[in-house]
């Protein structure tokens, strides 16, 4: 027992511990939920062995988290992401982890998950700092304190002022305080020392099994009519003339009682309310204080419990009738919209299953070696190979994003990080029709470059959390992010599709074996892709006016994202009006639409940046640093093959 | 028509070199008013390099701003499209994207110089005909009677420190003695003899620099009035007091004050409900909702005003902009109210560019096959 650590209350009779109502947010409360947290944790079942649990029926089961409704598997992998930066745990799927999290939380105690992205906190911990920065509950446990301390100071911080270390103080203490209370989520139905009922005469008269003494708690609250016409009986007398029978029926029904207050907001929420129309969802704990008098609500939590036990005893059948029942109940009587979801989780756990956008990088990679492979030898056959790979590719990368927008009900981007995978998808389907129009491998090249380059992107945005995440108000409107958000998407990957045959006919410039006919080829193609990438970025800025006159009631407001735009489109027009002026050449419209995939990045999310302090951490100040890299690199190069083929001319 | 596609002095004017410089230091300014915007806002950054003509780099190098660029690209285009766009079928998408930017031109001129914005805040039940400017000020003043009111109103944008501006109808006149765009106002210290009029007891105004949030800014004047009871009468107003300073002539009583600039609506609107919902679980919102009811001569009807969904009514158009709650839980609810004349424009002109932009690459596409 830990809770010596932090002194305990002495105010309860039966038990001498704390039981304090649960404070929730703010971190001077985490004390208090600490110590509850070892009061109840670890007195409980033995650690079971593995799971062996098969958890197909388990991952269907409904959450609503961060808005809404996804099935546990992607909680799962969500919520091991946010700990530990990876979605599985010891090479086995995330929601093995959450099942033992939540139903044997024993065993998840020496699992490595928490990571810690800077040395100075293991130190200030006094932990062995660890090669891969990932630690283990029971290895911070023991200094929790002093992360509360800590982060008690950082949260005084303004959140752009705190240093990285401050910043994973914070994120260490908000995921250690969630770990702690997805410990208790389901702790109802774990049988504790609280509720042993040792004399058998008692047990048979609360109807509990004759053959068992430790119950949990859910044993003992639907036995409460039971309880309740015994302690009836008592109500008129004082404790000193109680049996010790009594005494331990009362002892009983006091921690029932201090255990209903324990738990509240428990970030758990697979129960919806049983309010019409409340689109709510809590957690068990919560539902058993607020809805405990609904019998179907009831008869939920029972199949949790269920659940729970299933899965102690791993027993497969029940198991699996109590989770399948369990969504079936809740699929029953919510809302419409929420019942839409819940029919859609088979889909996507199927998403979750197929990872279709890893096929699609793995099939542009193998085209891309293949491209490389053709300037040893090219053969009509190894062209088409490439090319049907490539339209494999795409055909994965398409179904990915199809199923992303029937999962959300969605236009396909609706944030940063689809834009990574539309403008990829879009690059690959360009690639295509420049390879079926130009024949000599310039389109492969592209479409299996772009594809792998935004997709490997993505996947690091991925990284952040759920890419499904629910939109703000103003931005709430499928019929504008299906029209302005699309087209200027589509803009920017026919930009960054010019931009690369650019690098291509300076390349092929500067060959030694530099054929004419390829060489106009390459650049009807280029000019063919800029104009695309013109007109659809000024149809998406236009439409992006538009949106902005209907809902701000302005049409231009030379805002950031606004301006971006306005850039690429000044830069299409600065090209084509000086090649039409014959102040650039061939040569030069290469050049410039080469750089053009700077602006278009500057467009598309380096804007985003512009808000990055000096304190910014992880992604996006990586991404800014890649950003310059490939700046300083796309100068040095354009500059190079300017000069080169100015010697050569 | 041949004529003038000969003239000389258009024919330089439609260089496409001007339109090569005039692109370059368009792309430079919306690079750098949209980097200046981190450190001074959009206000400011829209004033310095988007509004202006002409402005000072470090004070003392002039650098050509957005406006005067678009000009001289206008007359660029206007001269290239007499002298140099050839009219022929080959051509139509070249023709037709440059006549959507003429047009382009002319909508940024009506918004531009048409249009009024404002805002209206209301509290749940009730109704007003009024909003009000968020960053420009007015001197008013009014005559304070039973009826309704007549307020004279001078914008404060030009103020300058000696003008003198005339209340004709009550033939009175002010002369400004100070004038800050930004100010703070001090009370009057103990035992200090108030020698300007102030209905709040302030005695001094001092300038602070101009916020990079427009709304942010709180002007604050001294103002001299000739022509009423009271000799040398000097008078103090603050931008931030609600009361206004009073001034008598001829048994009448004036009120003066200096607030933000208000626009009349031919009408009035009236909020019955505000109603906010956020993501079940969360607290993040899902959508703002103002029920309004729009009041006009004998009629009245009632509008739901949401997010991406104004109300447009006469030359006016309502957005959902914001929301507050008031110390008395009172839900308030802010409408954005837009003027503008010319709204369509920017509409046709897209269309017409696009189509154009479409229309010359499928030429060229068909071009390219016959070479």
């Amino acid at each position: 027992m830990k809770f010596n650590l932090l002194g305990h209350d002495k105010s309860c009779p039966y038990n001498g511990r704390g039981m304090t109502c649960l404070p929730v947010g703010k971190v001077h409360h985490a004390r208090y939920l600490l110590l509850l947290v070892f009061c109840f944790n670890f007195g409980g079942m033995s650690a079971s062995a593995q799971s062996t649990v098969n958890l197909d029926t388990f991952k269907n089961i409904p959450i609503l988290d961060e808005g809404r409704v996804k099935p546990l598997d992607t909680y799962a992998q969500n919520l091991l992401l946010r700990f530990s930066g990876r979605r599985s745990f010891d090479r086995k799927p995330a929601i093995e982890w959450l099942a033992r999290l939540l139903l044997d939380s024993d065993s998840v105690r020496d699992d490595k998950i928490f990571m810690i992205n800077s040395l100075d906190i293991p130190m200030a911990l006094k932990i062995e700092p660890a090669k891969k920065r990932r630690y283990s509950y029971a290895q911070i446990e023991p200094e929790f304190v002093k992360i509360i301390q800590l982060a008690e100071v950082a949260e005084t911080i303004a959140e752009k002022e705190r240093s990285i270390v401050e910043q994973e103080v914070l994120r260490l203490y908000y995921n250690m305080m969630q770990y702690a209370k997805l410990t208790q989520a389901l702790s109802f139905a774990r049988p504790h020392d609280d509720f042993h009922v040792h004399d058998a005469a008692l047990r048979k008269k609360i109807h509990l099994p004759a053959e068992q003494t430790k119950f949990s708690f859910w044993d003992i609250v639907t036995r409460s009519e039971h309880l309740y016409a015994l302690t009836e009986k008592l109500e008129d007398t004082t404790p000193e003339f109680w049996s010790e029978g009594d005494k331990a029926l009362m002892g009983l029904v006091s921690n029932l009682y201090q255990w209903s207050l324990l738990y509240h907001k428990i970030p758990f929420a697979v129960v919806p309310t049983d309010i019409a129309e409340d689109e709510t969802w809590l957690s068990p704990w919560d539902i058993l204080r607020e809805n405990f008098h609904n019998e179907i609500i009831r008869k939920e939590i029972g199949l949790l419990h269920t659940i729970a036990v299933g899965y102690r005893t791993k027993d497969q059948k029940m198991f699996d009738a109590a989770a399948k029942a369990f969504t079936d109940s809740l699929a029953g009587r919510v809302i419409k919209k929420q019942r839409k979801n819940i029919e859609k989780i088979p889909l996507e756990l199927q998403y979750n299953k197929r990872h279709f956008f890893l096929w699609a990088k793995l099939l542009y990679g193998l085209a891309f070696f293949l491209f490389l492979f053709s300037f040893f030898k090219s053969t009509p056959i190894l062209r088409a190979a490439s090319l049907w790979i490539i339209g494999v590719g795409f055909a994965s990368q398409l179904t990915g994003v199809i199923m992303r927008c029937i999962i959300m009900s969605r236009p396909p981007v609706t944030n940063l990080y689809e834009t990574f995978v539309f403008v990829g998808l879009i690059c690959v389907l360009l690639g295509v029709i420049v390879e079926l129009v130009n024949k000599r491998w310039l389109g492969i090249m592209v479409a299996s470059l772009l594809g792998l380059l935004f997709l490997m992107i993505s996947a690091k945005f991925s990284a952040e959390g759920d890419t499904m995440r629910m939109m703000v108000a103003v931005l709430d409107s499928n019929f504008w992010l299906a029209t302005h958000v699309v087209t200027i998407t589509i803009g920017y990957a026919g930009c960054s599709v010019a931009g690369l045959i650019g690098h291509m006919y300076l390349i092929q410039r500067m060959m030694p074996s530099c054929n004419a006919q390829t060489l106009q080829s390459t650049y009807r193609n280029l000019l063919g892709t800029l104009i695309f990438g013109l007109a659809t970025t000024f149809l998406g800025t236009f439409l992006g006016g538009i949106w902005a006159d209907q809902s701000w009631g302005r049409f231009w407001g030379w805002d950031p994202k606004e301006n971006g735009a306005l850039l690429i489109v000044l830069w299409c027009s600065i090209i084509l009006h000086a090649k039409v002026g014959r102040l650039i050449g061939q040569k030069g419209v290469a050049i410039f639409s080469a750089l053009g995939l700077i602006v278009v990045m500057w467009a598309w999310f380096g804007v985003n940046l512009l808000n990055v302090g000096l304190h910014s951490y992880g992604f996006t100040s990586g991404i800014a640093t890649g950003l310059i890299v490939y700046v300083i690199a796309e100068i040095i190069f354009l500059t190079f093959s300017g000069f080169y083929l100015r010697k050569k001319t | 028509m041949k004529q003038l596609r000969k003239n000389r002095i258009l024919k330089s004017l439609s260089s496409i070199k001007i339109t090569v410089i005039c692109l370059s230091l368009l792309f430079i300014l919306t690079l750098w008013g949209t980097i200046d915007q981190v450190n001074n806002g959009l206000y400011l950054a829209q004033e310095r390099f988007f509004n202006s003509l002409i402005f000072l780099i470090g004070g003392y190098v002039p650098f050509p701003g957005a406006r005067l660029v678009l000009w001289v690209l206008f007359i660029n285009l206007v001269s290239a499209s007499i002298t140099r766009l050839v009219y022929r079928w080959r051509q139509a998408g070249i023709i037709l994207i440059h006549s959507g930017l003429l047009l382009f031109f002319v909508a940024a001129f009506v918004t531009f110089h048409g249009t009024e914005e404002s805002q209206l805040t209301l509290s749940e039940g009730e109704g007003r005909n009024v909003s009000a400017n968020y960053n420009q000020w007015e001197l008013s003043v009014w005559e304070i009677k039973k009826s309704n009111k007549n307020v004279f109103a001078y914008p404060t944008k030009n103020f300058s420190v000696g003008d003198r501006v005339e209340f004709t109808p009550h033939d009175f006149s002010v002369r400004i003695d100070a004038y800050y765009p930004n100010s703070e106002a001090f009370l009057a210290g103990e035992g200090q003899t108030s020698v300007l009029v102030n209905p709040s007891n302030i005695q001094v105004v001092k300038p602070i620099p101009v916020d990079k949030e427009p709304e942010r800014n709180v002007p604050g004047g001294i103002f001299s009035v000739y022509g009423t009871d009271q000799k040398d009468l000097r008078i103090l107003l603050y931008g931030g007091e609600n009361v206004p300073a009073i001034i008598t002539k001829n048994n009448k009583t004036y009120a003066m004050q200096l607030r933000h600039k208000r626009h009349v609506l031919p009408f009035i609107l009236k909020l019955k409900d505000f109603r906010m919902e956020v993501h079940p679980n969360t607290e993040m919102a899902r959508s703002y909702e103002s029920l309004v009811e729009v009041i006009s001569n004998d009629t009245s009807r009632e509008v739901l005003i949401s997010m991406n969904e104004p109300l447009r009514y006469k030359d006016f158009t309502f957005y959902q902009a914001s929301y507050a709650m008031d110390q008395f839980g009172r839900e308030l609810s802010t409408l954005a109210v837009v003027k503008n004349s010319g709204r369509l424009l920017p509409y046709v002109a897209s269309l017409a560019t696009f189509a154009g932009l479409l229309l010359h690459l499928i030429l060229m596409a068909f071009g390219g096959k016959k070479r």
